[in-house]
């Protein structure tokens, strides 16, 4: 399938080649399945083949492109395809600055992250995976929701300026499992990121969910009073976090656009917890990495913070191009964030409950609906959703209902930040709203973080 | 291509299946531009064409799609195979509420097919709008035009056959300063309905002229504006705010889905049970909304939805009761047996895929708020000692039953013994959902409601994007926390 796709593309350079100006061309390949399950039924099962060419075509400062869903057989849409990305860029605008146009100086491919049993796991395997997470937990009234999102992502380009090519392959799975009382209204996650089919395991959702599950029943629950707590957030609440870090923070195009939260006068500068260190590192193959970017720019790790020490802004090709910065390579689909761990030394929920403490914690294990509220100031509003708990002084463990924070993230990664678990985890954070992305962020399995306001606890569940 | 359709669906229900249905896209377009502090930042157009195909078998669903038509037999085979295995484990057998097959078609009022306007002339627009936003204290400036247009032929094993040909129109405008201490701030101007018709003749350049004109004063005004107070006072929701208040905390807790827990992997559930129907004092008695989705012109409005139910006007919460829900086939069956009633006597006609590649789930139609007594804006503003008021989403944040929201907005104008003030920035307000609907204590007449289009509500897993509108009036609710 490589040598087709990647023949397809030199055929349609050759074409490309007669016209008038430059054309570039991207390829995305997905062969998504989905399954999801609600009401402890499967509600859907799917499976889409989708073929994606984004034809981009430069003249001088002009720039068009154009996309296309289409199929390898038809060479013929293709090439109108380029006959009309050529034509738009006839009638575009010059840009006022000069477009970089990436010239490949060898043909690259990367099939490392690719995993054929993952990629021909069939639905029954699916299904087996996830009855096996929830054996024993779900009852007449607690109900089985969740999905197992796996799928095949496949990325080539080539341009006029060379006939080099590059070729990204990669697997991915997200396997989340809810459980979800349907007269009480709560509900506990247990989430699962595989880049292999043997990163799947089914016993350890089941340990995460039959905790939560066993607190869930028998602890006492209710709403929290507002105010200052110790928070100690999962993988999933951590990971959000810093993707919105990622966008409104050490984005450099952003930064000059006046939406974020980092100014290119702290570069150097002590700005997070000395705990926290931050680095967009592709080495990481749960992360679906590109060890290249899309401009041909070889990718390693790229440090963000060190020791809370702001290191440097990400710069995509067309910004950097816009503000007369240089390219970092991060002209790519997603970066390959990790967060190190630190000195922590729980690394189930089960230890972390167990563990001696010298105060309430709140354990927040997943953010809802987590907006930006003033991108100058990092501030950034959620709600706890899927299993919070009220660890408190005593031992003892209570449920909250949930509540918001409305809080910077450079408040919540800053000096508030207590500890972080040595172990880390990766976190499959791939909603994509458009093409398959498959994309994770390694975090510590917790990160606690003192005195964070609550501005607001819910009556009920 | 049709008649190769109705073939394979014959032979996936002789194959066991109970219920077959299959949507083929000729084509799907779209064309969006972005200009960016005058960098044709976008100019892209996208085309694509497949079919989708959803089979019941055995009480479970099973869907294929694929954008490679010479194969359609492997796509159909694919979607009974999905569904076999998706019977594993079926716990609520599906089944479809009753409705009637109809042979027929729907086109979306167009006058001007924005397809058919040379691109020269769509960056024409977006450089006049640009130099008009360069002005004085702006830092950047963003204008946006989208166009959409596709077809869409639906056949099922129940006899309907049915075309669709849609076309859509957004437009804004955008700038964003920098006050003294170094925050951001923006004013944006949406094109929302105008007149019967949505084609290029909406692109109307004396109207985003006067609006651009507009959002740089107002832009200037919050640069210099002192911080929103923290403070319980009226809020008062002009159109460019209460679509999105109307979108979070109606439109999508009232989604039939998310309410029987088909939603709570991902987008959340809803604080809405099925006991609530006919008894729950949602709002006040002010408040009467409905999912109408036979209001002309609007992307709410799309003539048979993916189930191929014909639009509906349907009330959904009557002077303050909640009476009805966004609901689809499956869902109102579902729902009606769960709660040994009839809540839903039939389809509301909602359930929507974005694209060939994506199975229908209840979407919003137009959701709206009928105008009400209480005068205009002006006289509003007269009745009110202590308010704000706000425009502009500009942040949103709602609990995952949609029980409580945070929300920002561009700007704020205070309020006291009824007249303005002064403007605000960094406004917020939040509150819980039934408290404040409940706190409903006026609604502006027919001269304050606005038909509000969107194009990017996301919903489902895989994530869809669709296109809805949101009809509503001015609003005030008291006793709002605003300024946290």
């Amino acid at each position: 399938m490589k040598a087709r796709i990647l023949q397809t593309l030199t055929d349609l350079r050759t074409y490309a080649l007669s016209k008038p100006c430059e054309i570039a061309l991207f390829y995305h390949e997905e062969d998504s399945a989905l399954m999801r399950f609600a009401n402890s039924a499967v509600s859907l099962n799917t499976s889409e083949h989708l073929i994606r060419l984004e034809i981009t075509a430069y003249a001088g400062r002009k720039r068009a492109s154009y996309e296309m869903i289409t199929d390898l057989t038809q060479m013929a849409e293709m090439r109108q395809g380029i006959d009309i990305a050529a034509e738009m860029v006839e009638h575009a605008q010059p840009l006022a600055y000069d477009p970089t146009i990436p010239v490949f100086s060898e043909s690259y491919a990367d099939e490392s992250c690719y995993d054929a049993a993952l990629a021909e796991i069939d639905g029954a395997s699916k299904l087996a995976t996830v009855n096996a997470a929830v054996t024993g937990l779900e009852t007449q009234h607690l109900k089985l929701s969740g999905i197992f999102s796996s799928g095949v992502n496949t990325v080539a380009q080539i341009n006029t300026r060379s006939e080099h090519t590059q070729f990204f392959r990669t697997t991915d799975a997200q396997v989340t499992v809810v459980l979800a009382h349907d007269t009480l209204k709560w509900e506990v996650q247990a989430e699962q990121s595989a880049q292999r089919k043997s990163d799947l395991d089914s016993q350890a959702l089941r340990e995460d969910l039959a905790f939560l599950v066993e607190q869930y029943t028998h602890a006492p629950a209710g709403q929290l009073p507002l105010g200052s707590y110790d928070v100690v957030f999962g993988p999933a609440a951590t990971a959000d976090l810093l993707n919105f870090m990622n966008w409104i923070g050490f984005n450099g195009g952003m930064a000059r656009r006046g939406y974020a939260c980092l100014r290119e006068d702290q570069v150097g500068h002590k700005i997070l917890s000395d705990k926290v260190t931050l680095v967009d590192d592709p080495s990481r193959r749960e992360t679906f990495p590109y060890r290249r970017d899309y401009t041909g720019i070889p990718r390693g790790p790229f440090p963000l913070f060190q020791h809370g020490v702001f290191a440097a802004f990400t710069w995509a090709q067309d910004d950097a191009d816009e503000y007369g910065a240089q390219p970092t390579g991060h002209s790519v689909g997603h970066k390959s964030l990790v967060l190190h761990g630190g000195s922590g030394d729980v690394d189930s929920l089960a230890a972390l409950a167990a563990a001696p403490r010298d105060k309430d914690l709140l354990y927040i294990p997943f953010l809802h609906y987590v907006n930006i509220v003033n991108p100058t100031k990092g501030l950034v509003t959620g709600s706890s959703r899927f299993g919070a708990l009220l660890l408190k002084q005593d031992g003892s463990i209570a449920i909250p209902f949930n509540v918001r924070l409305t809080q910077s993230v450079l408040d919540i990664f800053g000096d508030k930040v207590a500890w972080l678990s040595q172990q880390t985890v990766p976190y499959n954070t791939s909603h994509s709203y458009g093409a398959r992305n498959p994309t994770a962020i390694i975090v510590p399995r917790f990160v606690r973080v003192n005195d964070l306001e609550i501005s607001h606890a819910n009556a009920s569940f | 291509m049709l008649d190769q359709m109705k073939m394979h669906l014959d032979r996936i229900r002789r194959s066991g299946a109970s219920y077959v249905d299959c949507r083929w896209y000729p084509f799907e377009e779209s064309n969006a531009l972005t200009m960016w502090n005058g960098n044709l930042k976008q100019a892209a157009a996208s085309r694509e064409s497949g079919v989708g195909v959803r089979v019941l078998y055995q009480g479970a669903w099973g869907f294929s799609a694929s954008s490679d038509t010479s194969a359609l037999g492997a796509v159909f085979d694919k979607a009974l195979d999905n569904a076999r295995i998706a019977a594993e484990r079926v716990t609520f057998p599906v089944r479809l509420a009753e409705k009637d097959a109809v042979q027929t078609a729907f086109t979306s009022p167009c006058h001007i097919d924005p397809f058919s306007v040379p691109l020269s002339d769509k960056v024409a627009f977006l450089k006049t709008m640009d130099e008009l936003l360069d002005q004085s204290g702006i830092f950047q400036r963003i204008g946006d035009l989208t166009f959409m247009r596709k077809q869409i032929h639906f056949v099922d094993s129940e006899g309907s056959e049915i075309e669709k040909n849609i076309t859509e129109v957004f437009g804004s405008l955008s700038v964003l300063g920098m006050d003294a201490q170094g925050a951001a701030h923006q004013r944006s101007f949406r094109l929302n309905q105008r007149g019967g018709t949505r084609g290029w003749e909406s692109i109307d350049k004396e109207h985003f002229a006067e609006n651009a004109e507009r959002i740089v004063r107002e832009l200037n005004q919050i640069l210099v504006a002192p911080q929103c107070p923290v403070d319980d006072r009226s809020v008062i929701l002009l159109p460019g705010q209460m679509f999105l208040q109307t979108h979070e905390t109606i439109g999508h807790a009232l989604e039939l889905d998310r309410i029987l827990g088909y939603e709570l992997a991902f987008a959340g559930g809803s604080f809405v049970t099925l006991d609530d129907f006919g008894k729950l004092r949602y709002g006040s008695e002010k408040l009467t909304a409905r999912a109408d989705a036979t209001l002309p012109n609007s992307p709410g409005s799309f003539g048979f939805d993916d189930d191929g139910v014909p639009a509906k006007d349907a009330l959904l919460i009557d002077r303050g009761i909640l009476v009805g829900a966004i609901t689809g086939r499956q869902m109102v069956e579902e729902a009606n047996a769960r709660a040994h009633r009839v809540i839903f006597p039939e389809s509301g006609g909602a359930n929507r895929a974005t694209a060939f590649y994506r199975v229908p789930i209840e979407r919003m139609t137009n959701i709206n708020i009928d105008p009400g007594t209480d005068g205009t804006l002006d006289e509003i503003v007269a009745a009110t000692d202590r308010g704000i008021v706000l425009d502009g989403d500009r942040s949103w944040s709602i609990g995952s039953n949609r029980e409580q929201f945070h929300f920002g907005t561009e700007i704020g104008w205070l309020v006291e013994d009824g007249q303005i003030t002064h403007v605000v920035k960094n406004a917020t307000y939040k509150d819980d959902t039934l408290r404040f609907w409940n706190a409903l204590s006026a609604v502006g007449d027919p001269s304050t409601w606005q038909v509000v289009y969107v194009d990017n509500c996301g919903k489902g897993q895989p994530n869809q994007v669709m296109q809805l509108g949101h009809g509503v009036p001015v609003c005030r609710f008291d006793g709002v926390r605003i300024g946290e």
